[in-house]
């Protein structure tokens, strides 16, 4: 732009030339040509690869063959039968510590049907056996749920929240304050800022005064997700069962990464279909 | 109502029972490891070295992803109580066992102990040792029948010098 000017007074030098004075932006009405053709900026292109990643990157956990003496091919029928299953009825992705409402087909029902809002704690079984446990406190009564996944009953799972906690297992809400296990039964679903990564709620429970139906503070439960508001020197004494060698034992490693990543091609496959 | 299987029944389990404990278990393992991998031979009772390979080759596989990495120094430190194997094991084993993707140690049975128990006795070995080979693969002798017949099909094949 610069050269193209002629004949240039540099800015701001404090020399003023009488008469002459170029506008340095804009374009050349002295030189004669032709303004050059307007040319649209490149449209930005929107590479959309995070949504195939997040969506390809869970994988249901009852999909995963435990270890054992079993024969491989039980687990294959059961996934052919649960690949079916899912091609006509949507199980979506949810964790642990999710809020879920489970629509299930009751007979006895006056409309035939029975929808039960709850958070699970547990996600349990292999294959079409798989289940998970809802939680609720209705009308100060802590209510627990064990539903089937693969169950033809089942008419509509909605994840109303989906979160991950600290821990894989949050039996621990039995003992806890009920404020932590209660969840409105009409309660809205939580739009998700679309294939973010899945939030982690790190709350940290308070407990009800001992006795607990199972001793948490100890380290075999390894849990991170309650606030122990115990003595110091119980909490020492707690550590007396650790077993610090069980980490180094590596026997006891399951690497599921190479069964993960053929499981994961078969189903994108099959439901791709 | 029986609350628990009963003690006599163990379907199922993996781990065999050594020591006074869990953590003596482990800790004789540790100690077998590691003389396996300073003298790369070793006799022992045929159970402890049995138990002893799964380990053996496994803390292989760990020393395979290279002393970089945080959780493969943390194994070859718990595992190897004499810490100069921990380099032996990552800068000589290996490099030793990185084209073989499996399988890196050799059982073989042999003649029960002298002593009082007359236990099973094992000698484990990792495979390319700088040792004097264990089993020589002995070839059939040239008497055998199979044999006499295979020399007597490869002079007949053999083309004949000119008869005189």
């Amino acid at each position: 732009m610069a050269a193209a000017c002629g004949r240039l007074v540099p800015r701001g030098a404090g020399i003023a030339l009488p008469g002459r004075c170029f506008s340095l932006s804009g374009y050349r009405v002295s030189s004669g040509e032709k303004p050059p053709k307007f040319q649209p900026p490149p449209k930005p292109v929107i590479i959309d690869r995070k949504t195939r990643k997040e969506e390809s990157r869970f994988l249901s956990p009852e999909f995963i063959p435990p270890r054992g003496r079993k024969d491989p091919l039980k687990y294959y029928i059961e996934r052919k039968d649960m690949i079916q299953r899912r091609k006509v009825f949507n199980i979506p992705e949810f964790y642990v510590g999710s809020v879920l409402a489970v629509t299930t087909a009751n007979p006895y029902a006056s409309d035939k049907s029975n929808r039960f809002v709850g958070i699970c704690i547990q996600r349990g079984g292999k294959g079409l056996g798989a289940t998970f446990v809802l939680r609720n406190v209705i009308e100060d009564q802590g209510v627990e749920i064990c539903y089937d996944l693969y169950s033809p009953r089942i008419q509509a799972i909605e994840v109303l929240k989906l979160e991950k906690r600290l821990d894989e297992n949050l039996m621990y809400l039995r003992d806890a304050l009920p404020e932590y296990s209660t969840f409105d039964v009409n309660m809205k679903p939580v739009p998700r800022m679309g294939h973010e990564e899945i939030p982690v709620n790190k709350v940290q429970v308070r407990m009800k005064p001992k006795p607990w139906s199972k001793r948490w503070e100890r380290p075999k439960y390894n849990i991170k997700g309650i606030k122990f508001e115990l003595p110091e020197h119980k909490m020492q004494a707690a550590q007396k069962w650790s077993q610090p060698w069980l980490e180094f034992d590596m026997l006891r490693e399951y690497d599921t990464s190479k069964i993960e990543e053929k499981i994961r091609k078969e189903l994108s496959e099959e439901l791709g279909k | 109502m029986r609350l628990s299987v009963a003690a006599a029944i163990s379907h199922g389990r993996v781990y065999r029972r050594l020591g006074l404990s869990p953590r003596s278990r482990l800790d004789l393992l540790r100690n077998l490891v590691t003389a396996l991998v300073r003298y790369e031979r070793i006799e022992t009772p045929w159970a402890r070295a049995d138990e002893m390979r799964g380990y053996a080759e496994r803390l292989i596989d760990y020393a395979k992803r290279g002393d970089r990495d945080e959780r493969a120094m943390r194994m070859a430190d718990f595992w190897l109580t004499e810490k100069d194997l921990i380099h032996k094991l990552f800068k000589v084993l290996a490099p030793r066992f990185q084209t073989h993707p499996g399988s890196y140690t050799r059982l073989l049975q042999i003649p029960n102990r002298d002593g009082l128990d007359r236990a099973k006795m094992a000698v484990i070995e990792l495979k390319g040792n700088p040792l004097p080979p264990l089993v020589r693969p002995r070839r059939d002798s040239d008497k055998t029948l199979l044999n006499q017949l295979l020399k007597g099909y490869r002079q007949d094949a053999r083309p004949r010098g000119t008869p005189v």
